[in-house]
């Protein structure tokens, strides 16, 4: 047993528990500067661990094969511990504000990264639907933090109560499963499976869908979406849409390539299904939206749909389009919610209307804003853009050329909704100057997002080949 | 496999017809004579005086869950200190770094004062 393999997870756990041990030893008021320090400093060793575990390039597992570690989970991986990271640094003010708690708010976050990474590690079934709990647990508490506030409170309660409903039938696909091949392990269950789609085995694999589409707001299982993300503080709101989402199409590539390659053809077919119905809805509903976090929820929804395009098409290259797809909306995703925590808490308001001639009062977040929605439109020389070319080129090449025309299609209407907020912050003018200055931290993660957003565009060649590489160690 | 279930689904309708049986014919042959007290629900003790719903102050409940977590640490205790024997110096520093965790999180309650009453 090789417990050394869990090194980038116990760092962050290590982390969360000095940040939590300081705070309850300085009288309850630990500064944000060294919460935010300690943190860092559990981040970058959690890094330190995984980087040469990736030079090296052995793929290493242990616990009974319980645990895997290869590119793909260390791309995974270094993908949520940069979220983390951008996340953390975009919640100053927000840190700043909450005296006395702030330390519980960063612990839980670490905490959940933990279980984020164990989860896209996990490669057989208990292991898997453990760390999922662990992460699920952690983020309700997150999205109820402000718990005097009604809207969080019943953010929090509407996860944990449809988490709690969705874990249950994962939970009876995966004794189905169980029950089928008897094994837990996900290349013993493949190994079993050689007669093909049974009904017993469909049911599995629809139950198995719907849990993990609920994981990833796939609609029609997205139902918590919107209300989630418009109640939870938005830092949280950020990074439930990136660290968790990244995880939940970890764990859905890994359960159908590994697991189910036996019935390939039936899960492409629902997929392929669900990603019609996922990105059409997400888009159509997010045009009506007068809230921006509403919208950016609507907006997630629908580029998870993209991403299972990239899920349908089953083939390598459809898998590094993925991976590539996960880290072009890490860096997209995050540039916009750290830009809206900002001038929101500037402006006091939500409303896209409220964005009224921002580019003047500041020009920075106006235009980080208005490159991460272009970037989520699809326009190039952004990242959103190659990576939908790549997810699209991908479903091509297998034959799934209308649910390419019609993702072709959703960019299009999309590109409405965002450019009505880019709109509104550049054409009507201002109604009033806002006051205040951002903090570096802010900025600071504000950059390397967009900064990402420009890099993952421009040398789009140099990451998919990257992300290419990761995918491949899946099914190796 | 009907076979195979076939006299558990046999027992489980006698179960119920032995339940269920007795119940309808004593209320066909039995005199029905109804009065105030007959029909008064049967308990045993005391009459409760004033409503039966009270409030429990939300204080317990922050009890409740500090009780419940080392509760379960006592329970995953037990079968360890019962196999301790084959487990060895692992098991120890595993049980160690366990209770270890569970502290951590013990001591950030009571500095922050949740366990005192106010």
């Amino acid at each position: 047993m090789n417990v050394a393999i869990l090194s980038p997870e116990i760092s962050l756990g290590a982390a969360a528990a000095v940040i939590l041990l300081a705070e309850a030893f300085s009288a309850g008021n630990l500064s944000r500067v060294a919460i935010l320090a300690l943190a860092t400093l559990g981040i970058a060793v959690s890094a330190a661990f995984l980087i040469p575990a990736q030079l090296a390039g052995v793929p290493t597992s242990s616990f009974s094969g319980a645990f895997i570690q290869n590119g793909f989970t260390i791309y995974f991986k270094l993908l949520m511990l940069m979220a983390t990271f951008l996340v953390l640094l975009g919640s100053g003010r927000f840190l700043a504000q909450a005296e006395g708690r702030r330390a519980e708010l960063v612990a839980l976050v670490l905490l959940t990264t933990a279980a984020l990474m164990l989860l896209v590690s996990s490669t057989e079934l208990i292991t898997l639907y453990i760390s999922l709990e662990m992460a699920s647990l952690s983020t309700a508490f997150l999205a109820a933090w402000m718990k005097h506030q009604e809207r969080s409170a019943e953010a929090g309660l509407k996860f944990f109560l449809l988490n709690a409903l969705s874990s249950a039938v994962l939970l009876y696909g995966i004794a189905l499963l169980y029950g089928i091949t008897g094994q837990t392990q996900l290349n013993g269950i493949a190994r079993e499976l050689v007669g093909g789609a049974t009904p017993a085995l469909l049911l599995a694999l629809a139950l198995l869908l719907a849990g993990f589409g609920f994981k990833v707001s796939a609609v029609p299982f997205h139902m918590w979406t919107p209300d989630v993300y418009e109640g939870a503080p938005t830092p949280i709101t950020a990074y439930l849409s990136v660290a968790s989402k990244a995880a939940g199409f970890a764990v859905i590539v890994r359960v159908l390539q590994t697991a189910l390659p036996g019935v390939q053809t039936e899960w492409v077919g629902l997929i392929a299904i669900l990603a019609a119905v996922t990105m059409t809805v997400g888009n159509i509903v997010a045009m009506v939206q007068t809230n921006i976090k509403r919208m950016l929820a609507y907006s997630t929804i629908a580029q998870a749909g993209y991403i299972l395009v990239g899920v349908a098409a089953g083939t390598g290259q459809g898998l590094g389009a993925v991976l590539f797809y996960l880290a072009a909306y890490t860096a997209t995703n995050l540039g916009a919610f750290i830009a809206i925590v900002e001038i929101a808490d500037r402006t006091g308001s939500e409303r896209t209307s409220d964005f009224a001639g921002l580019h003047a009062r500041a020009p920075w977040l106006a235009f980080a804003l208005a490159i991460s929605l272009l970037s989520l439109a699809g326009l190039p020389p952004l990242a959103g853009f190659f990576a939908k070319i790549y997810v699209f080129w991908a479903a091509i090449q297998t034959g799934l050329g209308w649910l390419v025309l019609l993702g072709v299609l959703n960019s299009a209407i999309s590109l409405f909704y965002y450019a009505q907020v880019i709109h509104h912050m550049y054409m009507v003018p201002a109604p009033s100057p806002a006051p205040g200055r951002s903090l570096p931290t802010l900025v600071a993660g504000l950059t390397v997002a967009i900064a990402g957003v420009f890099a993952l565009g421009i040398f789009s060649g140099f990451f998919m080949g990257l992300a290419e590489t990761a995918a491949r160690t899946l099914t190796q | 496999m009907v076979g195979s279930f076939g006299p558990i689904v046999i027992a489980i309708a006698i179960a119920t017809a032995f339940g269920l049986l007795p119940l309808f014919l004593s209320g066909l042959i039995i005199p029905k004579m109804p009065d105030r007290v007959k029909n008064a629900p049967y308990e045993c003790g005391v009459e409760t005086i004033g409503p039966t719903s009270i409030q429990f102050h939300t204080r317990y409940y922050l009890y409740a869950l500090l009780f419940v977590i080392f509760d379960v640490e006592a329970v995953f205790l037990f079968p360890w200190a019962v196999a301790y024997r084959h487990l060895g110096l692992f098991a120890l520093t595993e049980v160690v770094i366990f209770i270890g965790l569970l502290l951590v999180g013990y001591v950030y309650a009571w500095r922050k004062g949740a366990l005192q009453w106010v």
